[in-house]
């Protein structure tokens, strides 16, 4: 008797609750949200679209498909030596700053995480105030700076102040996950006989890879994506970074539109490349360093 | 000769006024398996911390051996220590985890891996070299930690509550395996616990402290049979003692509804904070029940009985001369209450009262103002 009873409710019950929830989600959300990526994509798939046509095609159908397909623009810019030649001042800088931020940073952190002095909350302070100053701000003072080190116009004009402005959201993200890693193992490391400095080296460092891979992931786009010391202290072309160089072609090419669109999309390659590839690796980092 | 001796170590945290570690003085012989054992917050993990070289050292001396090693740096003192949350590198497989040490020494790679290898057999790792340790279950990853001690040869093992993470099956297991293993690889052994339990199977003699002072120190049957003074008396024992300060008359203590004879000594060394009053525990199998009452017999109103088996141990309240609960008496059940052990066979129905008496010599007499043993032979 009670089985009869209780198996209609659980039939029909289970009917209701399969199908919506199973494996689709809400449908309204999913229209929203390929609004969103549409309305962000197009303007770049403009852009991309419009490096295969020429400026004519461009002229009489702003917006219409490449026809016929035009590769020229794109082998214009790609055999031309500017585009590589800023390529390679990009990367360099982009580099140097990380490999700055991540060394410096990381071993600042660690103090700042697990050695106990006075001075220690001052001094972590200090590193995040410089969160509190803009490359906006500090501009003017700082050109005047490196003007007086006869460092304009050169690389290590560029890399310099990129690391000092890189540093504090770097000491803010490591100082936490480096002071996750448990005393204990710092204890069983110096009765195993390292010293400080050694359980940095082999203990500190690969633990905190993670950390590293999100601070240095933030490091080299924040270099590789910055324009206002670049176009402050570079002058001569040779030296221009990529989004200097694009502003320079486009400012120079400006009536021939196609190969600037060409020239743009070509610039945005790397950066979407490096970052597709090490996205996931920047939640790694925000969490701690040592898990159980 | 790897003795240990500490020389009235004392340690202050900055900031308190009570030292976390009184004026600790403690021999260990070479070979020996000592039990620091106490409640939370009576200094024993602090001690075993000075005699490994993480905690500084406010006072006295600590020794190894003959070598005074009280400002000696931790990797010089040539000790090996497994923590309570085993401490394993977590970027490391097993073999280089236990071979960490040997390769700062500067140890040739084959004769560390024939060490390695050799610790792995005796702990039963080999299969799980090349693991790391999350891949690892609790107890695995406790006999790492021992296999990574086990290593370095030291002089001196230090143990700091290894057990308290694992399950209790698997507790058992492994106290049993640590005894027997330090005993042939026959190292000194420092062993803190909060667990008397470990203290009485695992120890060759055991040291109960309590707020930083050293209580007793002695063999588990000397701890068990005679402890020096009430704290031992009501910690050393599971269940624990049942403790009660009773007054004295005319040589007799009135404990609840009977009168037990206090020996001529007591009374003859009773001092003003006494208060002409002995403290008397006896232990839970210390007392016979007997089914006619004698003046002698302690009235007990069962409140529960805990089956075990192999043993019944009766929870209840000690009648006092007017039939209601004594408030004197405190046990491993608290206060009020007193605890039994009873012929599981036999077991007295719940609000009964049965009537016990204590076996003869087996009961503890205590100052009542100091709370230290009365010798009575």
């Amino acid at each position: 008797m009670a089985a009869t009873t209780l198996d209609a409710p659980t039939q029909g019950s289970r009917v209701h609750q399969d199908t919506p929830k199973h494996d689709w989600g809400s449908p309204t959300i999913y229209f929203i949200a390929l609004l969103l990526v549409a309305t962000m994509l197009a303007p770049v798939v403009y852009i991309i679209l419009g490096g295969f046509r020429t400026n004519s095609q461009i002229t009489n159908s702003p917006a219409g498909l490449p026809a016929p397909w035009v590769f020229g623009n794109y082998l214009n810019v790609l055999k031309g030596g500017v585009f590589w030649q800023e390529v390679l001042n990009s990367t360099i800088t982009a580099v140097a700053t990380t490999i700055g931020v991540v060394v410096l940073g990381l071993m600042a952190s660690y103090v700042l995480a697990r050695y106990r002095f006075r001075g220690r909350g001052a001094m972590y302070t200090l590193f995040a105030a410089g969160l509190m100053f803009p490359m906006t701000v500090a501009i003017t003072p700082l050109y005047l700076m490196i003007k007086s080190l006869g460092l304009i116009n050169t690389l290590p004009g560029l890399i310099l102040p990129q690391i000092a402005f890189a540093l504090p959201v770097t000491i803010i993200i490591l100082v936490p996950f480096l002071r996750a890693i448990p005393d204990e193992i710092e204890e069983a490391a110096s009765i195993d006989g390292c010293s400080r400095l050694g359980f940095f080296f082999r203990m500190v460092v690969p633990l905190s890879v993670p950390g590293v891979v999100t601070v240095g992931i933030l490091a080299f786009i924040g270099s590789w994506n910055s324009y206002l010391l670049p176009l402050f202290v570079l002058n001569n072309e040779a030296t221009y970074t990529l989004p200097l160089g694009v502003q320079a072609f486009a400012s120079q090419y400006s009536v021939d539109t196609a190969k600037v669109l060409a020239f743009t999309s070509l610039s945005m390659i790397p950066a979407l490349v490096f970052f597709s590839l090490f996205e996931r690796r920047i939640v790694g980092g925000l969490t701690g360093a040592v898990k159980g | 000769m790897a003795t240990v001796t500490f020389d009235k170590a004392t340690r202050i945290y900055p900031g308190t006024e009570r030292p976390a570690v009184d004026a600790l003085d403690l021999h260990i012989e070479d070979g020996e398996f000592l039990v620091l054992v106490g409640p939370s917050g009576c200094g024993k993990s602090t001690s075993l911390r000075m005699l490994a070289g993480l905690e500084d050292v406010n006072a006295g001396r600590i020794l190894i051996g003959d070598r005074d090693v009280t400002d000696v740096q931790p990797k010089d003192r040539d000790i090996a220590m497994v923590f309570q949350n085993y401490a394993l590198y977590p970027h490391m497989t097993v073999a280089d985890n236990m071979g960490f040490a040997l390769k700062i020494a500067g140890m040739p790679k084959a004769e560390i891996r024939t060490r390695v290898e050799d610790a792995a057999k005796i702990l039963d790792l080999t299969e799980y070299l090349d693991r790391k340790p999350k891949a690892l279950s609790g107890g695995q990853r406790q006999r790492v930690a021992m296999g990574r001690a086990i290593v370095r040869n030291p002089q001196v093992f230090l143990m700091d509550e290894p057990l308290s993470n694992l399950d209790a099956k698997l507790r058992v297991q492994t106290r049993s395996q640590i005894a027997s293993l330090t005993r042939r690889l026959g190292v000194t052994t420092v062993y803190v616990t909060h667990d008397q339990t470990e203290a009485l199977t695992m120890g060759d003699r055991i040291a109960v402290l309590k707020d930083g002072l050293l209580q007793q120190v002695g063999t588990p049957r000397d701890m068990y049979d005679t402890p020096a003074n009430v704290f031992v008396a009501g910690f050393i024992g599971s269940p624990a003692m049942n403790l009660g300060t009773f007054p004295v008359l005319d040589g007799m203590a009135q404990v609840g509804s009977a009168k037990i004879a206090v020996p001529r000594v007591v009374i003859d060394g009773f001092k003003p904070e006494d208060k002409n009053s002995v403290t008397l525990g006896f232990r839970p199998e210390s007392l016979d029940v007997v089914a006619v009452e004698t003046p002698d017999s302690l009235q007990v109103e069962v409140n529960i009985v805990e089956e075990l088996g192999s043993d019944a141990f009766v929870y209840g309240s000690l009648l006092d001369q007017t039939g209601k609960p004594s408030q004197n008496i405190s046990s491993g059940a608290g206060d009020a209450q007193i605890i039994v052990r009873v012929d599981p066979r036999q077991v007295p129905k719940m609000g009964s009262t049965i009537h016990v008496r204590m076996r003869p010599n087996e009961e503890h007499l205590f100052r009542a103002g100091t709370g230290e043993r009365i010798t009575t032979v």
